[in-house]
């Protein structure tokens, strides 16, 4: 198992292990609307476990989901990376944004560098993400992404979700590149640009 | 920051191995939360939540630097159950919790071996001034087990909310004597 959740860095993001300070931010969009379509909106008390679970995850299987940071703030933005509770057909590529993070494109830059950390770190030449209920914002990050429907997937608790499948190779234009022994990828807007 | 997942101590007592939860532990703890026994803890529940409760314990490891530890006898890997630090946001305080999973251990006097070693680590190790146990009243068996640890009654000590669920009693532990 990594004895550690890598650090990954974009032009404007950062994702990295969730902190006890993302709690409060994290509770607020579960208490919300925005959790409608994964399970919510929850408790403070619901939204601590699996808040503690994001972490949990990594411990358990050696990956899991990232908080996305901003990278100047380093305030949380939202989540995204694998998710993968025992019982899933295979892990998936989840993503979350708050309420802030809404409409800047935040979510797609998340979920490609996730996608690429996935393709290039881990190996994986296959992956899937879920998407339940009415969730026309998810469906068209999925689309954007390239993916595709490729069938359902029911599970307890969750109900029926559609499984979209991701392009591999990714078109995507985004690559690794080392920087103070951290892991950092470009995307393609910045590529070229001096660093 | 980069968080650290595997630093973890093990404890050993006369007849029990005491750690961190681990992946191979799911098959164990899904069976329990899904029976009658995990009804004062949430369940009993299906494999969504199970997961999730599973992974909140090993999560909180690595968000406090302490948790709960799973026990298991010292020759063979079977879980038993898990008991140790347990503080969620929102607790009143820091916590000394337990679960058995597996019915055979009940009358053994291994799940208080196990929690006697997990206080003794939150007190001796972790430098805890003290430690509450939340039980629902109705837990005949965990009342039992707080009152064999010597645990009193404290009427006065505030509760955790509790989502609609009857409030818990509050047992505050004695400091363990030599610590």
């Amino acid at each position: 198992m990594a004895p550690e959740i890598p650090v990954i860095e974009t032009k404007r993001l950062r994702l990295r292990a969730p902190e006890l300070r993302d709690f409060a931010p994290y509770a607020a969009f579960r208490a919300s609307d925005r959790s409608q379509y994964i399970g919510g909106p929850n408790t403070r008390i619901q939204a601590w476990t699996m808040f503690t679970s994001l972490i949990g995850q990594w411990v358990l299987r050696g990956h899991g989901r990232w908080v996305i940071a901003d990278r100047k703030t380093d305030d949380a933005l939202g989540t995204v990376g694998l998710f993968h509770p025992d019982g899933w057909p295979e892990p998936e590529l989840a993503w979350s944004v708050f309420e802030d993070a809404e409409g800047r494109g935040i979510a797609y830059e998340a979920a490609q560098t996730a996608r690429r950390y996935v393709y290039d770190v881990l190996k994986w030449t296959r992956l899937v993400s879920m998407i339940g209920g009415e969730n026309a914002r998810s469906e068209a990050l999925a689309r954007r992404l390239g993916c595709a429907p490729a069938g359902t997937f029911e599970f307890p608790s969750f109900g029926e979700m559609t499984v979209w499948l991701h392009p591999f190779p990714a078109a995507d234009d985004v690559r690794l590149v080392w920087d103070s022994g951290r892991q950092v990828y470009d995307t393609a807007v910045e590529k070229g640009a001096a660093r | 920051m980069k968080a650290y997942l595997t630093k973890s101590p093990v404890i050993e007592t006369e007849r029990l191995t005491l750690r961190a939860p681990r992946i191979g532990d799911y098959p164990a703890w899904e069976a329990f939360y899904a029976s009658d026994r995990a009804a004062f803890i949430g369940g009993p529940g299906g494999p969504g939540p199970a997961w999730r409760a599973l992974c909140h314990a090993a999560g909180m490891w690595v968000f406090l630097g302490f948790g709960s530890f799973v026990f298991c006898r010292r020759d063979d890997e079977t879980p038993l159950g898990m008991t140790g630090p347990w503080y969620p946001a929102d607790w009143p305080e820091r916590e000394l919790g337990w679960t058995v999973w597996a019915a055979e251990v009940e009358g053994t006097g291994l799940a208080f071996e196990a929690a006697c070693a997990a206080r003794d680590y939150a007190f001796g190790t972790l430098n805890w001034s003290t430690a509450v146990s939340y039980i629902d009243p109705a837990n005949a068996r965990s009342v039992a087990l707080a009152k064999r640890m010597g645990a009193t009654l404290d009427y006065d000590a505030a509760r955790p909310l509790s989502d609609g669920k009857p409030a818990p009693l509050v047992y505050r532990h004695p400091r363990p004597e030599g610590l």
